[in-house]
């Protein structure tokens, strides 16, 4: 077990290496890092030749600057006089203080916004794995149990149907449906009591949770099948259990290996699919500001958010895996 | 214990993404209960009919007697489904029908392209670690891993604003968002064919490594990716479609730039959804039944193709 944690913690630390350095390098290496860091520079950057007098300079728009001046003040505060790799430990030690830097709107520290707008992504990512979870397995069970009768064969149609609807489309039917045409839930999301945030978060959680519950209910309906024809599930059932006793008690725990490992998996679709979704139903969280972010080219806030979702997104697949290996000794060997 | 032989389970534990992930649930439907049917049966060629028409009618997208799909105030606005316009028209009277044909132009060329790429490099990346083994197969997994370390929309997002917005980007980049989950598959199906006796026999015969992987491991190897293939095109797609509609894929106005999320997208924001919700209704039955028909025609080919390996 040991071993197989330190290789573990080895891939955790390469990966995240890679995943912070390649995102970094999208913003230090292509195109012109200076104008990805403060905007785009309109009187030209080259400030040598205005320094020796060669050229004039040109007044910044606002704040009675010159132009020159400005990028000589970005270039000291972003380190851009020194070599990349040292300006990616700079970054990430900055990062890991949790000083992502500030947005090129409004100034505001990426920090401050990521505090505020987390807090209600994280909400529909949790609340769509208990919709998925929730569903998956008496789904999953009762499709087990009786394997290739009727409603079975009618939920593998029905699941198969989940995982072919692309999740926006999803969104935007269940939007039409339950919130214009028959008014049950909010279009859109506001703040306030838990009762009101439930409500509100309830057609997102279920357009992120439906397609996701299928998967699960798949992996759990195979794997139940499996373990029903071990000999323990013969013993208990000899001994009179009744059917619901053995399913839940019995064959459940045994049976949850599959869905355990696509969990952590999901978790990286679910955020990726909380980008869109967002936008759907008016939840103003980190997916609405990155897009925001990317379409106002606001590169700095860009660079943190994705970094910010990328490692926990490795971190979360880490601890999974830790898990997996936990309760499935077979694991640990390979 | 005949636990599912999922991707995920080949390859040990490392964690794929959503693709692999589906495709793993796909493939942990042949469970022992189920008799194996001998014909692709009706459904896969009604999925074939329905993408050979969605292909035709995209190609034939310009010559076709359809409206300008560009052309405002071609109809009265905001009209339901008609004789004249099948799909009825938006708010700025433009013929839906004609809309969603140009729209999978972009669609198709995208899935197509992703999934090809993903094939050609995933595939040739990931049998070249299944067959040499050692540290080539740990470097090759690793980049595997990184590549599956981002979240999927996540990546696109990067490499798209990295870039820029063209049909060559975006479809480039769905490409190699697809190599990682493809390229796991060929390394898992080489590793387990490369134990075989004809390998062994090849070998013995002094063929050379080339052409083992060529001529003894690819003919293998390409069976199940054909059902992956179709599978994956309608991935890419649903890809395309999420980028689109947050506004990142292909820019442009014109019509050889319209997809179908970018339709689905212009017609629900705000009060549109309300207001005329026929356009997104019906586009997003048009892109759901494409997809459901790669999706089961994939997973058709798949568990036929499966039949030859209960064979041995």
């Amino acid at each position: 077990m040991r071993n197989f944690i330190f290789k573990r913690v080895l891939q955790l630390v390469l990966v995240l290496f890679a995943v912070t350095f390649s995102t970094f390098a999208s913003l230090n290496w292509i195109g012109s890092p200076l104008e990805n860091i403060v905007g785009p520079i309109i009187g030209g950057t080259d400030c040598g030749a205005v320094e020796r007098g060669e050229l004039p300079d040109t007044s910044s728009a606002g704040g009675g600057k010159t132009d020159c001046e400005l990028v000589r003040e970005a270039e000291e505060e972003f380190n851009l006089d020194r070599p990349v790799p040292i300006r990616y430990g700079i970054w990430v030690g900055e990062m890991a203080r949790g000083d992502f830097g500030n947005s090129l709107i409004g100034g505001t520290e990426i920090s401050e916004l990521v505090s505020q707008r987390l807090p209600r992504t994280l909400k529909l990512v949790v609340y769509a794995q208990i919709v998925a979870l929730g569903l998956a397995i008496p789904w999953g069970v009762s499709t087990a149990r009786r394997a290739n009768r009727g409603f079975d064969r009618v939920s593998t149609i029905g699941s198969f149907g989940l995982l072919s609807i692309p999740n926006f489309a999803l969104g935007i039917v269940l939007l039409y449906a339950f919130s214009f045409r028959w008014n049950l839930f909010p279009s859109t999301f506001t703040e306030g009591s838990i009762s009101t945030q439930i409500k509100a978060l309830t057609l997102p959680a279920f357009t992120l949770g439906l397609g996701l519950a299928a998967t699960y209910q798949r992996l759990l309906r195979t794997d139940l099948i499996t373990t029903l024809q071990d000999d323990f599930v013969h013993m208990a059932r000899a001994k009179g259990m009744p059917p619901r006793h053995i399913m839940y008690r019995h064959a459940l725990r045994p049976s949850l290996f599959s869905v355990i490992t696509v969990f952590g998996v999901n978790t990286g679709a679910l955020i990726g699919g909380s980008l869109v979704i967002e936008q759907i139903f008016g939840i103003q969280g980190i997916g609405a500001l990155l897009v925001t972010s990317v379409l106002r080219q606001d590169q700095p806030t860009v660079v943190a958010l994705i970094s910010i979702v990328a490692v926990g997104f490795v971190v979360i697949n880490f601890l999974v895996d830790l898990l997996y290996g936990w309760l499935d000794p077979r694991v640990r060997a390979t | 214990m005949a636990r599912p032989e999922s991707e995920s389970n080949v390859s040990g534990t490392e964690n794929t993404e959503l693709e692999a992930g589906r495709l793993a649930v796909a493939m942990a439907e042949d469970g022992p209960d189920e008799a194996v049917e001998k014909t692709l049966g009706f459904g896969f060629w009604l999925c074939i009919t329905w993408l050979s028409a969605i292909v035709l009618v995209a190609i034939l997208a310009p010559v076709l007697p359809i409206a300008d799909p560009t052309d405002i105030n071609n109809g009265p606005l905001k009209e339901g489904p008609s004789w004249s316009h099948f799909f009825g028209t938006d708010n700025a009277g433009r013929d839906v029908f004609a809309r969603a044909v140009w729209g999978a132009r972009v669609s198709l060329v995208v899935g197509a392209f992703a999934i090809t790429f993903g094939l050609v490099v995933g595939g040739t990346l990931g049998m070249i670690a299944g067959y040499m083994k050692g540290v080539i197969d740990q470097a090759v997994s690793f980049f595997f891993f990184a590549l599956l370390s981002f979240p999927a929309l996540i990546l696109a997002i990067l490499i798209v604003t990295t870039f820029s917005r063209t049909l060559q980007v975006v479809s480039l980049t769905l490409g190699i968002l697809s190599v990682a989950p493809v390229g796991r598959l060929a390394r898992a199906q080489t590793l387990v064919f490369a134990e075989r006796e004809f390998v062994d026999a090849a070998r013995v015969i002094g063929a050379k490594n080339g052409r083992i992987i060529i001529r003894e491991l690819l003919p293998n190897v390409l069976i199940p990716m054909g059902g992956l293939g179709l599978l994956g095109i309608g991935v890419a797609m649903v890809a395309e479609g999420g980028l689109a509609f947050l506004g990142l894929s292909v820019e442009g106005e014109s019509a050889g730039q319209l997809s179908w999320g970018k339709i689905i997208n212009e017609s629900s924001k705000g009060r549109a959804l309300s207001d005329y919700p026929h356009v997104a209704l019906l586009v997003i039955a048009v892109m759901f039944a494409t997809i459901l028909a790669l999706n089961f025609a994939g997973d058709r080919i798949r568990q036929y193709t499966d039949v030859r390996e209960t064979a041995f």
